[in-house]
C-alpha cells in the first residue's frame, strides 16, 4: 500500500501555505535556463517536472547568504544593542532535491557543537523539507559515491515520488511530514519509482588514504592550478557553511551582519600581520577538499558533502569536487600499480 | 531565552595606555554588573572585541585572571578595527565576547622553573601567565623572561619588566635588534635566541613559553632543545585569523585542528603534528 | 587544427621557446574543455581545440601561480586577443615575453553565445600564430548593441524591476571578477576595509554597488568577452552592464577597448576634442 497525491492537489497546498503566511522555498526557472531555489510566491514559480537539480542549494533558507544578528545604537560614549528578530514563521522547503536536504543533519553538528547557533536552530525547528526522489542527474551528480542516492531520506521530513500523468507517491518519514500532508493523502497500490542514480565512481576510502599521507603532494598543485579562487562552487554547496562577521552602520546606528565567505578567496586566511597561511590557490584548493573530507570527518563523524555536484557545475573553469577527488584515485590506483609493479619485479630477481 | 553567541557584552573602557607608536593597551569592565560577578577566564584565553561601527578583532586577554575588576587587552594599528580602537577613550564602550579557547597550562607547570620569551607584540599574551605566576610566586620555581623587540621604542610594558625584577627568583632580560639601541640602553643588544643563549640558564625541570614572529620561534626552539626542554615542555600560542571565535565559521583551522576552540595553546610535540599550514 | 595546434606547441615547448602552454584541456568528453597548463612536449596531445573553448585563459596571464611557471605561450580566440591588448597597454604584461596562438574561431558555446552574434574577430589580431582559417567581416555597431537595445526599450521603472530582480540574487561570490582578464588589481575595491567602501554582504545595496562600481572600473576597458556573464552562477546578466558602458565609451570617443596596441586608453587620456557631454 502507498499514499499518493495529485499535483494540482499539491500545488493548491503550496498557495494555501503561502496565503496562510508560511513561506515555501521551491526550485523555480531563473530566466529561460537557469533552475534556482528560491522563495516562491505562487505555486506556479514551482517546478515539479523532472530535472537534475537546481544550481544553488537549499542551504539559504536556514543560513541566509547574509543576515543580521543583532542591532546597535551610538549614543556619545554609550551603546545600546537590540536582538536581531528571529523568525518565526513556518518554513516549508518544497521538490527539494535528496542531496540538498540531506545536509541538513549534517550542518546541524556544526551550528551546536558546544556553542548552539540561535539563527541556524531557529529556521531548522522552523523548516519542514518535503523531497522529490530524483528521476534523472547528469554527468556532476555524484550522490551514490559519498553515500547518498536518488531517494536518500536524510533529512526529509517526506518526500514525492513521481508517478506521472502528475500523481504523486508521497512518503512521510516524521512528524513535521505527517502533519504537512495529513487528511490530503490517497490511498494506492501505487509506489514510486527512482532514476538509477549516478554511476558510482568514487571510492572514498582511496580518497581518505590519500589524504591522510599527503598533504605535501605535487598532486594539488598539478591539479588545482586553474582555479580562479571565486566563492562559486562554496556558495552553491549545500553543506560549505563558511562566514564572515561584519559591521554596516548608518549614522549612530548600526547592525553586526554574517555573511556567507568562502576558503577559495585570497583575503580569508590573511593575519592582521600581513602573513597569510595559504597564499596560493592551490593550497586553498586543499583546504576545501581536507575540510570535506577528513577535517569534518574527523570532528564529527560525517563527511561534508553530499555528491549534489554543484561544485562542478557552476565552477567557471571545470574544477569541483569530482575532478580533484578523480585525480586523486587515479593517482593511489598509480601507486598501486607501481607498487604491484615493483612487487612483480622483485620476484622476477628472486627467480 | 537562547543565548545568541554573537552578541558581545558591553564593556566601559576604564584606562588607555599608549605602549609605543603603533600598540595600546587597553583596561575595560563589563558595564553589567551581574556579568562582572560570574566572568572568570584562565591566563591564555582570548576574547573577540568590537569597535561598532567597524567590526571585531580577536585579541588575548592579557591581565591577569586574577585581578577581578577588569580585564585588559593589547593591539597594534594594523587595520580597519583596531584603526578604530586606537581611537577610543576612558568611558567609551566598546564589545567584548568570551573568554574563548584553551589557556596555559599552569597547574601543570606548578613546582618547575619557567622561562618566557616573547618578541614585539607578543608581550602581551605572555604578560597575563607572568603576572599569574608571580601572583602564585611560591608554585613556581625560577622565572626567566627574555624580551626582545626591533628597538628600544618598540618595547611594550616597559614598567611592568622594572616591577617583575623586583620579584626573588626571577630574573628579566630585555633585549632589541642590532641597531635598535639606544645609547643609554641598558639591556642586552641582539636577537632573542641569541640571547637566550647567552644568559645560559639552568634549566632543569622546565617548560618554555615562547610567542613572537615565526622566524623567532623558529630560531629559539634549537636554543630550548639544546637547554634539554623537551618538545611536551615548549609552548606557544597561535594566532590564526578568526571571526566566530566558536568553531562555527571555517577560517581558523590548521589541519583538522580548529584554533579557537582546540587552541590558541599548544605544545611543540601537538605542533608537530599539525600539517605545515600556519 | 588541432594537429596544427599539437605541432606548433611541441615545438615551442620543444625549442625552449617557452615553459608552458596555457591551452584548453579535455579529460571528459561530456564535459566541456577546461584550461590546462602544459609544460612538457610529451604532454601537447592533451591539448584540445573546438566550438566549446569557451573560457577566456588570458585570465591567467597575470596570476602570480601561473607567472610561476615560465614564459608563457597562450591559446586565443579572436574576442580573447583584445585582452591582451589591454594588459599590454597598461603595463600588466610584457608581451615579448609570450607567444600568442591565435585560434580562427566560428564562434562558441552550445548554445553560442550571445557575443559570437556580432563578432567581427573570427581571426584573431595582434597574435604571434595564427591557426585555421575564417573571415572576419566587419559588423555594424549597432548590431553589437543589440541585446541592451532591446533591453532599453522598456521603461525605467521595468528596467529598475529588472535589475533589482537579478542584483537580489548576487551571492557575491565574486565569479564575475575572478574569472576577469581586467580584473587584475591586487586588491580589489570590494576587499579594502580602511574604509570600507560599500557593504561586503550580500545586501540588495551592496550588490547594486559593487555591480556599478565594477561595471564603471571597467569602462573602455572590458573588452566584451562576456566571461562574468558566463559565470555567475545566480545567471545574473551581467552583460547589459558592460555593453552599456562600451557603448558610451564608442558614442562618445569612437573608441573600442583591445583593437588598437598603439590607441591612447579612452580613460587614461585627455583631449580638448573630448565630449563634454556626459557633465550636466
Amino acid at each position: 500500500m502507498s499514499t499518493i497525491i495529485g499535483g494540482q492537489v499539491l500545488r493548491d497546498m503550496v498557495n494555501d501555505w503561502i496565503g496562510d503566511g508560511k513561506r515555501v522555498g521551491g526550485p523555480g526557472y531563473v530566466g529561460n535556463h537557469l533552475i534556482l531555489y528560491r522563495w516562491l510566491h505562487r505555486s506556479d514559480e514551482l517546478l515539479l517536472e523532472s530535472y537534475p537539480r537546481p544550481h544553488n542549494s537549499i542551504k539559504e533558507f536556514l543560513f541566509p547568504s547574509h543576515e543580521k544578528l543583532y542591532h546597535y545604537k551610538i549614543d556619545g560614549q554609550h551603546i545600546e544593542l537590540s536582538e536581531a528578530v528571529l523568525p518565526d514563521a513556518q518554513q516549508i522547503i518544497f521538490a527539494a532535491r535528496p542531496c540538498d536536504a540531506a545536509s541538513l543533519p549534517i550542518l546541524d553538528h556544526v551550528f551546536n557543537w558546544d556553542y548552539r547557533d540561535v539563527f541556524y536552530n531557529r529556521r531548522r525547528s522552523l523548516t519542514t523539507v518535503v523531497t522529490l526522489a530524483c528521476q534523472d542527474h547528469d554527468a556532476h551528480c555524484f550522490c551514490t559515491s559519498v553515500g547518498g542516492g536518488p531517494d536518500d531520506e536524510r533529512g526529509s521530513d517526506a518526500m514525492l515520488f513521481a508517478l506521472g500523468q502528475d500523481q504523486y507517491e508521497v512518503r512521510c518519514f516524521t512528524d513535521k511530514g505527517k502533519a504537512l500532508f495529513e487528511g490530503k493523502l490517497e490511498e494506492s497500490t501505487r509506489v514510486g519509482k527512482v532514476g538509477p542514480g549516478p554511476e558510482r565512481r568514487l571510492d572514498l576510502e582511496t580518497v581518505r588514504e590519500f589524504l591522510k599521507t599527503d598533504f605535501e603532494s605535487p598532486l594539488w598543485e598539478r591539479q588545482t592550478l586553474r582555479c580562479i579562487g571565486c566563492g562559486a562552487c562554496a556558495y552553491n554547496c549545500p553543506t560549505c557553511h563558511c562566514f564572515d562577521i561584519t559591521d554596516e552602520k548608518v549614522g549612530s546606528a548600526g547592525v553586526r551582519m554574517r555573511s556567507w565567505d568562502s576558503c577559495q578567496m585570497a583575503m580569508f586566511t590573511v593575519h592582521a600581520s600581513g602573513h597569510n597561511p595559504r597564499s596560493r590557490q592551490p593550497q586553498r584548493q586543499r583546504q576545501r577538499i581536507y575540510h570535506k573530507f577528513e577535517i569534518y570527518p574527523s570532528k564529527f563523524g560525517e563527511i561534508l558533502c553530499t555528491g549534489c555536484g554543484n561544485c562542478s557545475r557552476v565552477c567557471p573553469v571545470g574544477l569541483g569536487i569530482t575532478p580533484v577527488l578523480t585525480a586523486i584515485q587515479e593517482e593511489q590506483a598509480a601507486r598501486a600499480g607501481t607498487g604491484a609493479a615493483q612487487e612483480a619485479g622483485r620476484e622476477k630477481v628472486d627467480q | 531565552m537562547v543565548m545568541n553567541i554573537y552578541k558581545p557584552d558591553l564593556m566601559k573602557v576604564l584606562q588607555v595606555r599608549q605602549q609605543t607608536g603603533d600598540v595600546k593597551s587597553v583596561r575595560i569592565a563589563f558595564e553589567d554588573p551581574a556579568r562582572a560577578a560570574e566572568f572568570s577566564f584562565r591566563v591564555g584565553q582570548f576574547g573577540i572585541f568590537s569597535a561598532f561601527g567597524y567590526g571585531e578583532s580577536t585579541f588575548n586577554i592579557c591581565s591577569s585572571s586574577n585581578w577581578k575588576d577588569y580585564i585588559e587587552f593589547c593591539f597594534r594599528k594594523t587595520g580597519a578595527v583596531t584603526e578604530a580602537l586606537w581611537q577610543i577613550e576612558e568611558g567609551d564602550t566598546i564589545g567584548f565576547r568570551g573568554p574563548y579557547g584553551n589557556s596555559y597550562p599552569m597547574e601543570e607547570w606548578e613546582g618547575r622553573d619557567l622561562i618566557f620569551l616573547g618578541g614585539g607584540i607578543a608581550m602581551p599574551p605572555i604578560r597575563c601567565a607572568i603576572w599569574y605566576a608571580l601572583e602564585n610566586r611560591d608554585k613556581y620555581g625560577h622565572i626567566t623572561v627574555v624580551y626582545g623587540a626591533r628597538t628600544t621604542r618598540d618595547l611594550v610594558f616597559q614598567d611592568e619588566l622594572d616591577e617583575w625584577a623586583q620579584h626573588e627568583r626571577t630574573t628579566i632580560i630585555r633585549c632589541v635588534d642590532p641597531g635598535g639601541e639606544t645609547p643609554d640602553w641598558k639591556g642586552e643588544i641582539g636577537f632573542v635566541p641569541n640571547v637566550l643563549k647567552k644568559a645560559a640558564i639552568q634549566a632543569r625541570n622546565a617548560v618554555a613559553l615562547v610567542i613572537g614572529p615565526p622566524i623567532m620561534i623558529k630560531n629559539t626552539l634549537p636554543v630550548l632543545s639544546d637547554m634539554g626542554l623537551a618538545e611536551r615542555d615548549i609552548y606557544t600560542s597561535l594566532e590564526n585569523r578568526m571571526k566566530c571565535g566558536v568553531g562555527k565559521c571555517g577560517r581558523c583551522n590548521c589541519g583538522p585542528v580548529y584554533v579557537c576552540k582546540e587552541g590558541p595553546v599548544f605544545s611543540l610535540e601537538q605542533m608537530k603534528h599539525l600539517p605545515n599550514d600556519f | 587544427m588541432t594537429k596544427q595546434l599539437h605541432k606548433v606547441c611541441r615545438e615551442l615547448l620543444e625549442s625552449g621557446k617557452v615553459q608552458v602552454i596555457i591551452g584548453y584541456g579535455q579529460k571528459d568528453r561530456g564535459q566541456p574543455p577546461h584550461p590546462v597548463f602544459i609544460t612538457s612536449p610529451e604532454e601537447v596531445e592533451g591539448l584540445v581545440w573546438n566550438d566549446q573553448c569557451v573560457a577566456n585563459l588570458t585570465t591567467y596571464l597575470t596570476r602570480k601561480e601561473i607567472r610561476a611557471l615560465g614564459k608563457p605561450a597562450i591559446i586565443v580566440k579572436g574576442c580573447d586577443a583584445r585582452a591582451i591588448v589591454v594588459l599590454q597597454r597598461e603595463s600588466q604584461i610584457d608581451r615579448s615575453a609570450m607567444v600568442v596562438i591565435g585560434m580562427a574561431c566560428n564562434g562558441v558555446g552550445e548554445p553560442r553565445l550571445a557575443k559570437c552574434a556580432a563578432c567581427d574577430a573570427h581571426v584573431p589580431a595582434h597574435v604571434d600564430i595564427t591557426i585555421g582559417e575564417a573571415v572576419s567581416e566587419p559588423v555594424d555597431p549597432e548590431r553589437r548593441y543589440n541585446d541592451l537595445n532591446v533591453f532599453m526599450t522598456q521603461s525605467t521603472d521595468e528596467r529598475m524591476d529588472y535589475w533589482q530582480d537579478e542584483l537580489e540574487r548576487c551571492v557575491r561570490c565574486y565569479a564575475c571578477r575572478q574569472v576577469c582578464p581586467l580584473c587584475y588589481c591586487e586588491r580589489c575595491v570590494a576587499d579594502k576595509n580602511r574604509p570600507v567602501r560599500f557593504s561586503t554582504a550580500p545586501t540588495l545595496k551592496g550588490n547594486y554597488a559593487w555591480h556599478i562600481t565594477r561595471a564603471f572600473h571597467l569602462a573602455g576597458r572590458c573588452i566584451g568577452c562576456d566571461e562574468c556573464t558566463r559565470a555567475c552562477p545566480a545567471g545574473i546578466n551581467l552583460r547589459l552592464l558592460n555593453l552599456s558602458v562600451a557603448r558610451a565609451a564608442e558614442n562618445a570617443f569612437g573608441y573600442r577597448a583591445g583593437l588598437d596596441p598603439e590607441a591612447e586608453p579612452v580613460i587614461g587620456s585627455f583631449s580638448t576634442q573630448d565630449k563634454e557631454s556626459f557633465i550636466k
